[in-house]
């Protein structure tokens, strides 16, 4: 079927949904919603507007049912083009569904529609007293479907958390057009994390709940001068590592200083090479006022030439407008910017710097380098002239192999900005073949027929042929785990079941089912190595988590949890506490067919793929063997509650989603069989 | 002269400067190599250059400044209502650069996403580059097929260049057709539409009285302003058309103000700015009521030496003062033109608020509650938001309320309200609401469009608020008082 005859074809059933005056295939429309704020080009074959939630399932059945491709778009400011239609068929614009349907400040949730502007939820809560974490430099503009979509970071995520850390229950619209409303504490499998950061290929967000915080009594904002990044950059490195936790501590450059503030510089001392924007807050202003002190110290200690506090919110207002304003503003040096994305573990950042400067001027190109410090989340923004092939064609190359040395840095390719299109190649070096085919299982589950925003996140044919897979350095794991991993592919070749049972803390011998062999983790109990200066250990499943605390605790680090019992792999497993989540950066796993996979790494943002660690929160060992985890740490204590577990932590009813999942990633139903499977037959029911 | 001296008299030597600077200013060379929006022979109907921020710039350059970051968007009125990027600010934008690439093959599609634009110029103000999207979506409707051939819109406009008695006639056949229940007849002869008179179609009470006196022909009368004897003057009273036929006691409220603060002035006795010309699609027209214009302020510059020239729209101000982007490849008139804008000023900006002087507190009760509404060619146009505030602050003092979006449009945009109406009475609507919000009992603008257009919009709305002009404000709370 021609592709124009295929939505004629179920035009009248769409506009009955959403009226013909919404359904738009003119050569305008066409056009306008075949870009966003990065490089790629597609066109859509229709363009479809709702004006109520309730209209985007329908209007998916339909779609799905004709075999048409669709993603859904809002604000269209993507930098990695993940809004483009690569296989042409329908954009979903949900731009008009905007309503804040609810503030609840005793529960502190939101309840909004996905084409809420940020900066819009922000206005609505600060009345009541309230803010949403997460602050993207584009929230004036980007929304939260798209926010929630691209796991959006910000400036406030390095205290706060990103998107994911900051939702609470999602309403979500399958590719096949069911609704589901999940939230990262229903038993079993996190889906609803999985959804985050997903760019429309696993469902359509329809509504979401989002978790706001009272703001701070004390906000307290400085910006400090350098005379080189680098001194700035080791500031930064020894305010986190002394224990300080800045709501935001964001770097910039000469050239997005001068960009951003329209070359009005001189509120910098003259040699300005660097500014670091400091922002504390806390409920005790002399608290706040004695981490300010300390900051500074640090900073005058690091070459710092000027330390400003801002004395009023005028003051704080342009600081922070030369910051968020810092990428836009690179529209008054050329007509196009690439925006880079890369992350490195933050003690890194000194390093990631400079290659980054060295590939910059081996392409002869100009860019601002902005940094969310604190995360070691750089953005390097590459001017250029789309109109000249030659140069688009450096600023490529360039992209690439920033891309590429933040991965040789133990990094990422993407923090905030999502893989889309234009990083999908890059999927290739990060990860090798087993984890990408762990990609395609998810995508597949959710997915099969492959229509929501198609040819986005995984790499496709035409990508393969670059260097795949080569420049990780895969962990070196202990004895013991090297053993487990060759347990595990002796049993997969066999097709004998397991019974991940851990230390045995919740999974009682009653409830393995007969036949399952149990596979005792407790040999994977190695000290924990521990990265100093980027706050991070990585610790073996078969840990006791109160060794581990009481490990770190000797080393002067803390993991922001409660008191917990069991082990560091049953632990996540079992998401008794399902806030382990926010602290959980990588997790080494074996599949049912023995492969081992590396999710996530070192890095405190990590938008590369699927957000599959939060996928084994609560996985219960059915969909893979935990064997080790990589934990974002503290400097300093803070004091919990006593933390009540759970009575039924596996009162777990699993979604035809989780199924499916299951089939996907152990079709023999192999791990834990009873989790999924009859208890007798251990068959998956179809 | 010999032969060698012909091909250097052929050009003229400051246009040849000219359109090297104009070469050099652009990037890299890209413009003029693809130009699928007209052909040469329409030239005569575009801008040569646009006088942007970031210098000066060939259409193309001009629009492929826009790196498509989006911040825009939240500022532009029509998407924020309807949410489709077809007409947003960077939608119209970009459909302008793949027009010129030649990607969209047929400008007629692009008609909506110009036609919509209500040339506020909110998204410029959000740009970081500046990009001048009203003059870019201008550039395309010039572009449009047929677009301002109108027969009675041109018409109208060459009777107004060339015999504005006639058109004071025009209008006042208008007014009597109005009365005598014919408004639709007064709408097709497509006097409402270039008047920039906002839903007048609509909303037929917009205007409630057309004056049969002309504030030209009142102020043509004023002894106090007569050149005479003067050998230097003050200020001189630019009388845009708004105030000029439909709003006689703005201009002459404007001329008492401007007595009243700044002493001895003349009435420039000038011609319509050009502006509705401009804005439908017939820049020859807009240039020559420029040039007669700018002969008129250099005879009495020579007679007064410099002086400041006040209008009291702030669209015609905001387009008088970016006359020379009419002559860019005009070496001749170019200078003029700069010359002749930079003389120019709201009369937003030009009362200094420390001089504004104690309110009657009489005439500020009746006033109520006072809030100011951003006029678009004001704020995004000119960057006037801050003087009328403080004058307005001094005066009302703590009967002044900061009106939520005040920047936000009012939906008049000259004809916009006549082409547009359904998208116009929404963007009316949120800023009524915005209004309503503050408890508003004057909503105090600088434009006749804004005037006409909230008028109409509070009568059916919120009878109990009116908006008010600047001028006719400040001359009725200081008018005991003031200095």
């Amino acid at each position: 079927m021609f592709k124009h005859d295929r939505i004629r074809a179920i035009r009248p059933e769409l506009e009955a949904i959403v009226g013909p005056e919404n359904i738009r295939t003119d050569e305008a429309e066409i056009l306008m919603y075949s870009y966003d704020a990065g490089m790629a080009r597609a066109r859509p074959e229709a363009v479809i507007t709702f004006t109520d939630t309730d209209q985007v399932a329908p209007v998916v059945r339909v779609l799905y049912r004709a075999g048409v491709p669709f993603l859904p778009r809002i604000a269209g400011t993507n930098l990695s083009g993940g809004t483009i239609p690569l296989k042409g068929g329908a954009i979903l614009n949900l731009a008009r569904l905007k309503k804040i349907r609810r503030i609840d400040t005793a529960a502190k949730v939101a309840l909004v529609e996905p084409g809420v502007v940020n900066m819009e939820l922000q206005r609505a809560l600060e009345p009541f007293g309230f803010f949403y974490a997460p602050d993207p430099s584009s929230q004036k503009v980007s929304t939260i479907g798209g926010n929630i979509g691209e796991n959006a970071g910000g400036p406030l995520c390095l205290k706060y958390g990103v998107t994911s850390d900051n939702v609470e229950q999602l309403e979500v619209v399958t590719p096949e057009g069911e609704i589901k409303t999940w939230s990262y504490r229903d038993p079993g499998p996190d889906l609803m994390s999985l959804m985050v950061g997903s760019e429309g290929t696993l469902g359509i967000i329809t509504n979401a709940w989002l978790k706001i915080l009272p703001i701070p009594a004390e906000i307290k904002t400085a910006s400090a001068a350098f005379p080189s990044l680098e001194s700035a950059m080791n500031a930064v490195t020894r305010i986190i590592s002394d224990g300080i936790v800045p709501r935001a501590l964001e770097a910039m450059d000469k050239v997005s200083l001068d960009a951003a503030l329209g070359g009005k510089a001189d509120r910098f001392p003259r040699g300005t090479e660097a500014v670091l924007i400091i922002e504390l807050d806390g409920s005790d202003a002399l608290q706040v006022g004695r981490e300010v002190e300390k900051v500074e110290h640090i900073c005058t200690a690091n070459s710092c030439s000027a330390f400003k506090l801002a004395s009023d919110e005028a003051e704080r207002e342009l600081l922070w407008q030369a910051r968020k304003g810092a990428y836009p503003a690179m529209a008054r040096l050329a007509p196009d910017v690439l925006v880079e994305d890369g992350v490195v573990p933050r003690p890194l950042l000194p390093q990631a710097l400079r290659e980054t400067r060295e590939i910059l001027s081996k392409y002869k190109l100009t860019a601002g380098l902005l940094f969310h410090a604190g995360d070691g989340n750089l953005h390097p923004n590459i001017i250029f002239d789309r109109r000249d092939i030659q140069e688009v064609k450096r600023v490529k190359k360039a992209g690439y192999e920033i891309l590429k040395s933040c991965i040789k840095l133990g990094g990422t390719i993407s923090g905030e900005h999502g893989v889309g299109v234009e990083k999908r190649v890059a999927m290739n070096w990060l990860y090798g073949r087993e984890e990408l085919e762990f990609f395609q299982k998810i995508k597949t589950a959710f997915d099969p027929a492959g229509l929501a925003n198609p040819d986005k996140i995984l790499p496709v044919a035409t990508d393969q042929h670059v260097e795949s897979g080569g420049l990780t350095s895969r962990t070196s794991l202990s004895p013991s785990a090297r053993g487990i991993v060759d347990e595990m592919r002796l049993r997969a070749g066999s097709g004998a079941r397991t019974a991940v049972t851990g230390l045995g803390t919740r999974l009682k011998p009653g409830r393995i089912m007969d036949g399952a062999k149990p596979l005792d983790l407790r040999t994977l109990n190695g000290l924990a190595v521990t990265d100093r200066a980027n706050l991070t250990t990585r610790a073996e499943a078969g840990l006791s988590f109160k060794d581990l605390r009481r490990q770190l605790r000797n080393e002067g680090l803390y993991l922001d949890l409660p008191e917990l019992e069991g082990s560091v792999g049953g632990l996540i497993a079992s998401k008794v506490c399902p806030e382990m989540k926010e602290f959980l950066l990588g997790l080494e796993v074996i599949t049912a067919s023995g492969d081992l996979l590396e999710l996530g790494g070192k890095t405190v943002k990590n938008v590369a793929g699927y957000d599959a660690i939060k996928l084994f929160c609560g996985s219960m060992g059915a969909y893979g063997v935990i064997i080790a985890a990589t934990f974002a740490l503290s400097a300093a204590p803070r004091e919990w509650q006593a933390f009540p577990e759970p009575a039924a932590w596996d009162a777990f009813e699993p979604d035809s989603c989780h199924r499916r999942l299951k089939r996907q990633l152990d079709p023999g139903n192999l791990l834990n069989p009873w989790v999924y499977g009859d208890a007798k037959e251990g068959e998956l029911p179809q | 002269m010999n032969d060698n001296d012909i091909p250097d008299g052929t050009q003229h030597p400051d246009s040849r400067l000219t359109a090297d600077s104009s070469e050099s200013v652009g990037l890299s060379g890209f413009h003029g190599d693809i130009n699928e929006l007209y052909g040469h022979e329409q030239a005569y109907r575009h801008l040569h250059t646009l006088l942007t921020d970031l210098g000066e710039r060939k259409l193309y350059d001009a629009a492929a400044q826009c790196n498509r970051c989006g911040y825009c968007e939240t500022s532009c009125p029509t998407y924020m209502l309807t949410g489709r990027e077809t007409i947003s600010a960077r939608g119209r934008n970009q459909f302008l650069r793949m027009l010129v690439e030649g990607q969209a093959k047929d400008a007629g599609a692009a008609a909506e996403a110009f036609s919509t634009c209500l040339l506020c110029g909110a998204c410029s103000s959000a740009c970081y580059a500046k990009v001048p999207t009203p003059d870019i979506v201008l550039e395309g409707r010039r572009a449009l097929q047929g677009y301002g051939d109108n027969f009675f819109a041109r018409a109208a406009i060459n009777t107004l260049l060339n015999a504005p008695a006639v058109f004071g006639f025009w209008l006042k056949l208008a007014y009597l057709a109005k009365k005598t229940g014919l408004p639709k007849l007064a709408a097709k002869m497509g006097l409402y539409d270039f008047l920039g008179m906002p839903g007048l179609v609509e909303a037929e009470g917009a205007v409630k009285h057309v004056p049969l006196h002309f504030a030209a022909e009142i102020l043509r009368r004023d002894p106090d302003l007569e050149p005479g004897t003067k050998h230097a003057v003050n200020w001189a009273y630019f009388a845009p058309c708004g105030p000029n036929y439909l709003f006689t006691e703005v201009a002459l409220a404007t001329v008492r103000v401007l007595k009243k603060y700044s002493g001895e002035g003349i009435f420039a006795e000038n011609l319509c700015c050009g502006l509705m010309a401009h804005n439908y699609g017939r820049i020859e027209d807009a240039r020559e009521f420029a040039r007669r214009n700018i002969v008129r302020y250099e005879d009495l510059k020579a007679r007064f030496g410099d002086f400041p020239l006040i209008a009291d729209c702030s669209s015609c101000a905001a387009f008088m003062k970016a006359y020379e982007q009419l002559f860019t490849a005009d070496p001749e008139w170019r200078p003029r033109a700069k010359a002749f804008a930079a003389a120019v000023r709201d009369i937003l900006e030009f009362i200094p608020p420390e001089k504004a002087g104690s309110a009657d507190p009489a005439a500020l009760e009746k006033a109520g509650r006072v809030t100011y509404h951003d006029s678009c060619r004001a704020c995004h146009g000119q960057g006037i938001r801050r003087e009328p505030r403080e004058v307005l602050r001094a005066l009302a003092g703590k009967n002044y309320r900061e009106l939520p979006e005040s920047d936000w449009c009012c939906g008049g945009a000259g004809a916009f309200a006549f082409t547009q109406p359904e998208i116009s009475k929404k963007v009316l609507e949120r800023k009524l609401r915005n209004i309503a919000s503050v408890q508003a009992d004057t909503v105090v603008v600088g434009a006749t469009s804004c005037l006409a257009q909230i008028n109409s919009g509070l009568r059916e709305a919120y009878p109990s608020a009116r908006a008010v002009h600047y001028s006719v404000f400040i001359d009725a709370v200081t008018g005991k008082n003031g200095q």
